[in-house]
């Protein structure tokens, strides 16, 4: 199914994200993703939620509902040909130093914590196509946890 | 001041009158001043659903007055806050504003789950508009003034105040000012669009004028923002005909000429064969919801839309439309009104074969009505509604329960006042009608007001004659009694192979009932006695109720079996199926 990100612009007060998970519950959708942060505008929070669904019309009631909130103030659907949707991982590993820096072309990571028995605590940010491939790549026996963000987004 | 009187001066400012609920532990510091101040008529309801469905009523009914007020019911913390979730819920369904007012445990023990705690806003948040739980008694008269405007503002609907019992008790600081006629509330998120849009209408003034078999629709925005009026000069002057929703039944005569009364699963055939057949549908404040429109890919195939609704998220939920106007609808049917484009047609073609559609059951319903009985010889419940209708002139407030009972209302009473029918329709709440006629009682003192109940409904709120007692309200009870919960029967006769399966049902005897309340009562078994009775409640001065013995095997029909097709409509009882499963 189509993966679709919603982003929402809402007052900052404790209740709102029960109120917008309901809804999302209520149409019965499981949330891929969900992010939150404050916005640029005092006493706002900028909200990313991704889900998956083929319909827009039903999209489209999602956010016509979440639009008769009066806490958010704004919410509209980013298509990835106008928006750039990015996430971060923290992975821990265990890699080989040598084999760990024939990635760092490609994926351009940061290392955050390297212990000389091998353990690594890496951060990785792009898109979610972009982290899944290097943690293919990595392999799955190197790695001990990750964890994600989830997606936010930004219109161009 | 403290918060509590904070409260009750921000009730009285908006022009509450009257506070129907039920005091306990975390709501008594409100009561107690409630009761020195004096200034709202108390009426104590039996159980928290009660007072709820009665504030609904005085909202309902007031709206079309000229001093519309808003209904407020008050309840403890815990149990008496749970025990208005029915009442709230069903009024967010039926975009009804009350005000709920619960008492919620002091901000020292919320959070750990004290006695009588529950996590009221957690509740209430999918089944309320709005809710509020003031932390500070500075913030407890903005909070009012802010649930009203909400409330009342687009589409209407419930808001729950959530008070801490320290809160009520809490003084303000003497720099404490609030000024209620400067008060606008600062909602960034809030919007609504009451004028229609220029280019939308132009384009359905044109679908109008090009359509051949138009039908418009009347839903509860038509009552809601008063618009029955301009909605029957707009549909005579187009010389459109008009199918009804269950809420907005009452916006029109009945008998007008232009009406197909009823639409949906047990709607006339003549408004669902319209619809089938038309090329336009143009609705007006109303949802498209499933008892209404029915398998929604075989709805109104070949006919355009034109949705005219207060709240956006409704257009294309259910039906895509072809013109949207997100506005009010007076507002909307008054700028149509204004519009020297729109012309009339005589439709004479349109008009003959709907006149073709209203005769396919019509001659079964006359002998029905007259005959008055079904086989056992007990009564026909439409047929009673049809008296009733007859005695009064179509005149009076009728308050249906849920079930065949309010079916029967729906279709049977020939309404004639604006805003004279109630009900509860997207919950389909039992037990509604006892209850929210109190309050339609005390919102219309001077109109007649008949509570319309099944056997099943009627007890599910029978605790309420206490209130009628208490209140001296004159509230006419109609019970119709055909010992199942007939509408489960209904669907069990049809679809259950006529297994009964908790659907027969023992009733006490309810001239004792009526009695142990000190209320009048007549039995009546026979058609001779049905307009006699109704008459005798009639002249009684104060509360009478009526039990009607009623024929468990009558159906409301036509039906459209859920999730079917106006296709699958029924128009006449099934022939029973042969013993050995051949044809009959
Ligand atoms: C609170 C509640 N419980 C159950 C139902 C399901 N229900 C709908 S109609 C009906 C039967 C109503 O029986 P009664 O009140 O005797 O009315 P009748 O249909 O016989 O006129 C039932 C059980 C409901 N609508 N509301
Ligand atoms: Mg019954």
């Amino acid at each position: 199914m189509k993966r679709r990100a919603i982003l929402a612009f809402m007052l900052d007060r404790p209740g709102v994200l029960n109120k917008v998970s309901m809804l999302i519950r209520k149409k019965m959708y499981n949330v891929d993703t969900l992010t939150v942060c404050s916005a640029r505008k005092p006493g706002l929070s900028r909200m990313t939620i991704t889900l998956r669904e083929d319909d827009p019309t039903r999209v489209a009631q999602v956010i016509s509902q979440l639009e008769k909130f009066t806490e958010v103030v704004s919410v509209k659907e980013l298509d990835t040909d106008h928006s750039y949707w990015r996430e971060v991982a923290i992975v821990k590993l265990e890699i080989e130093g040598l084999h760990l820096e024939s990635f760092q072309g490609r994926y351009n990571f940061e290392i955050l914590n390297q212990q000389e028995n091998e353990i690594c605590i890496l951060q990785v940010a792009g898109s979610t196509r972009k982290i899944d491939a290097f943690l293919e790549e990595i392999g799955q026996e190197h790695i001990i946890e990750i964890a994600r963000t989830g997606v936010t987004a930004l219109e161009k | 001041m403290t918060g509590k009187e904070l409260l009750l001066r921000a009730l009285k400012n908006k022009g509450v009158k009257f506070v129907f609920g039920y005091t306990g532990g975390a709501i008594m510091p409100v009561f107690d001043e409630m009761d020195k101040q004096g200034t709202f008529k108390f009426i104590m309801s039996r159980h928290e659903q009660g007072a709820a469905f009665m504030a609904q009523g005085i909202s309902r009914a007031s709206l079309s007055t000229d001093e519309p007020q808003i209904g407020v019911c008050m309840a403890t913390s815990g149990p008496g806050a749970l025990n208005l979730v029915t009442g709230i819920a069903d009024a967010y369904m039926d975009s009804v504003p009350i005000i709920a007012v619960t008492g919620q445990v002091a901000t020292g023990v919320i959070a750990t789950d004290a006695f009588q705690e529950s996590d009221v806003v957690g509740v209430m948040l999918p089944i309320s508009k709005q809710t509020y739980m003031p932390l500070h008694a500075e913030e407890v008269e903005q909070s009012v003034h802010e649930a009203f405007y909400v409330a009342t503002t687009g589409r209407g609907g419930p808001i729950v105040l959530d008070i801490p019992k320290d809160v009520q008790n809490q003084p303000v600081s003497e720099n404490y000012r609030f000024d209620a006629r400067r008060f606008r509330p600062q909602l960034p998120g809030f919007f609504i669009h009451p004028t229609p849009a220029r280019e939308p209408l132009q384009q359905a003034i044109e679908l109008i004028n090009r359509s051949e078999r138009p039908v418009m629709f009347c839903g509860h925005g038509v009552i809601n923002s008063n618009a029955g009026q301009l909605l029957q000069e707009f549909a005579e002057k187009v010389n459109i005909p008009v199918a009804f929703t269950l809420h907005g039944l009452s916006a029109m005569p009945a008998d007008h000429p232009l009406s197909l009364g009823m639409m949906g699963m047990h709607g006339t055939v003549e408004a669902n064969r319209a619809i089938m057949e038309a090329d336009l549908l143009i609705a007006f404040g109303m949802r498209f919801d499933d008892r209404v429109t029915g398998k929604l890919n075989e709805y109104a195939q070949n006919a355009d839309v034109i949705h005219v609704e207060i709240d956006p998220s409704e257009i294309d939920k259910n039906v895509a439309t072809s013109v949207a106007i997100n506005a009010d609808v007076y507002r909307t049917l008054h700028v149509l009104l204004g519009d020297p484009m729109l012309t009339y047609k005589p439709r004479r073609r349109w008009l003959e074969k709907i006149a073709g559609f209203r005769q396919v059951m019509a001659e079964d319903l006359r002998q029905e009505i007259e005959a008055g009985v079904g086989e056992g010889g007990k009564l026909l419940m439409k047929s009673i509604i049809h008296q009733l209708s007859e005695v009064t002139a179509g005149k009076d407030l009728i308050v249906a329960d849920v079930g065949q009972n309010q079916m029967m209302a729906a279709r049977f009473y020939n309404y004639q006042t604006f805003n004279s029918w109630f009900a509860s329709g997207g919950a389909g709440t039992m037990g509604c009608s006892l209850p929210m006629a109190i309050g339609v009682k005390l919102a219309r003192p001077t109109e007649r007001v008949w509570s319309i109940s099944g056997d099943g409904g009627f007890q599910m709120n029978a605790q309420e004659l206490g209130t009628i007692m208490e209140q001296q309200l004159d509230v006419k009870m109609i019970l119709l009694n055909n010992g199942y919960l007939g509408m489960v029967r209904q669907w069990q006769s049809l679809f259950f192979d006529g297994r009964y399966a908790g659907t027969p049902m023992q009733s006490p005897d309810f001239g004792l009932m009526a009695q142990a309340y000190g209320i009048p009562y007549r039995r009546v078994e026979t058609l001779a006695e049905v307009a006699p009775a109704l008459q005798a409640a009639i002249d009684h001065q104060g509360p009478m109720l009526l039990e009607f013995i009623c024929d468990p095997s009558e159906l409301i029909l036509p039906m459209v079996p859920a999730g079917g097709g106006f296709e699958e409509m029924m128009v006449k009882r099934p022939q029973p199926v042969a013993a050995d499963g051949g044809k009959p």
